[in-house]
């Protein structure tokens, strides 16, 4: 029986063992890929968007939001906790005034929400009346804030975008000779072309306005 | 014998990877578009420290040595060069001098390629780089760094020709625990430097906090 399996193995063809490299090329090559398309893109990565909230706060105090464009400024000035400053004033002048700059503040704020075009033609040139009642107003609310004893105060936050510079020049030589701007906190930042304004579905601000200029 | 070269497999890996590619495109792509970043709030502050200046343009930064610069300035001005609001030469990262009554001594930077002077801010990544060194320097006991930022754009840039140089300086200063402040600057508003005194604008604050 032996033999005779053995004489059968004698006499057939010879079987190389063959392995298909395909699959391991196939992953191999997959992974490279897309490994190398992840670098390429975290590479070029830089963020989309910012997230311009309306509010803006660290601790207690509240961003007054200005974005310096080349073609101007846009204002995004807060609100929500000053309704509740204005819940704590007694005196109904000064309530009627706070409540009279909130009604200013959201309709301008919803104007902005409400404009179709590019943001970039919103912006406005800084005029120095304008400037100066701006600083008045902030000055006025952290002043009854503080009669308050409520933990408010309004800053202005500058968010800088390329070839934004004159126009914020223009605001800080106002504020350098202004009294109502020596107690107002200043902070500003850096922006790129393409971060984009996005204040609760507001128009974004066109990637190629800061690179056209 | 002839050999065979079967093509399939290879167009199989290739349309394979092309398609995960595609795939991971569009999801970066939906994944980018829901992403918002919150804005940084630093807030200038009144500080005791003194000013270490420091110009970001065209990607890179150059240190003001401020004792070399009101040296040459000074002997520019004594030889009459500097007179009459006249640009200098300043003899330093090829920078340019203009004095001027409110605005002190303004620094031009028009082209700085070739500059020693002038440090690409890729060059922070590198242990022994010059610009590592003299960022190490700023002691953040006794000063912060005050950075003049060209907010001019570039070709095909979507940034400020000194924005990404000085964030990346920034951040580096940061992890040393040394404040910073910054303000833009183009052609027509210059980096200067002035006393308070001359100027309500030569007001030089900290604004980033130096702890993490």
């Amino acid at each position: 029986m032996a033999n005779r399996a053995s004489r059968y193995a004698r006499y057939l063809p010879e079987q190389k063992l063959e392995i298909s490299l395909f699959p391991f090329l196939s992953i191999f090559l997959s992974v490279m890929g897309v490994l190398s398309f992840i670098n390429i893109l975290s590479s070029i990565h830089s963020p989309q968007k910012i997230e311009m909230a309306t509010e803006l706060e660290q601790g207690y105090k509240v961003a007054f939001q200005m974005f310096s464009l080349p073609d101007g400024i846009i204002i995004v000035p807060p609100v929500s906790r000053l309704k509740d400053l204005q819940k704590k004033v007694t005196d109904a002048d000064v309530r009627d005034e706070i409540a009279s700059i909130i009604v200013q503040r959201e309709q301008f704020i919803a104007n902005v929400k409400t404009y179709k075009g590019s943001l970039d033609d919103f912006a406005v040139a800084p005029d120095v009346d304008n400037i100066v009642a701006l600083l008045k107003e902030i000055r006025f609310v952290n002043e009854e804030a503080l009669k308050h004893n409520f933990l408010y105060e309004e800053f202005i936050l500058f968010g800088i975008y390329p070839n934004g510079g004159k126009a914020y020049h223009k605001v800080r030589d106002v504020m350098a000779y202004s009294e109502d701007a020596a107690s107002i906190s200043i902070g500003l930042e850096p922006l790129d072309a393409n971060w984009t304004l996005n204040i609760n579905g507001t128009p974004t601000l066109d990637s190629q306005q800061g690179v056209s200029q | 014998m002839k050999q065979i070269i079967n093509v399939d497999s290879l167009t199989d890996i290739i349309s394979n990877s092309v398609g995960i590619l595609i795939i991971l495109a569009v999801v970066n792509l939906i994944h980018d578009n829901s992403k918002a970043y919150q804005l940084e709030i630093p807030i200038e502050h009144q500080s005791e420290l003194s000013p270490v200046f420091i110009i970001a343009k065209d990607d890179s930064l150059i240190l003001l040595d401020t004792d070399m610069i009101f040296t040459n300035a000074a002997m520019q001005a004594t030889d009459g060069a500097a007179g009459g609001k006249r640009i200098f030469p300043l003899e330093y990262g090829q920078l340019f001098g203009q004095i001027d009554d409110d605005h002190g001594i303004m620094f031009h930077a028009q082209d700085i390629e070739g500059s020693e002077d002038w440090h690409h801010f890729s060059t922070l990544e590198k242990n022994k780089s010059r610009l590592r060194q003299q960022l190490n320097k700023i002691d953040p006991k006794k000063q912060f760094a005050y950075f003049f930022v060209y907010d001019e754009v570039g070709e095909s840039n979507i940034s400020g020709s000194g924005f990404e140089s000085f964030r990346k300086a920034r951040e580096y200063l940061k992890s040393r625990h040394i404040k910073s402040g910054w303000k833009p600057v183009d052609s027509d508003n210059p980096a200067s430097i002035c006393d308070v005194s001359f100027s309500p604008l030569c007001k030089y604050l900290p604004s980033y906090l130096g702890s993490s």
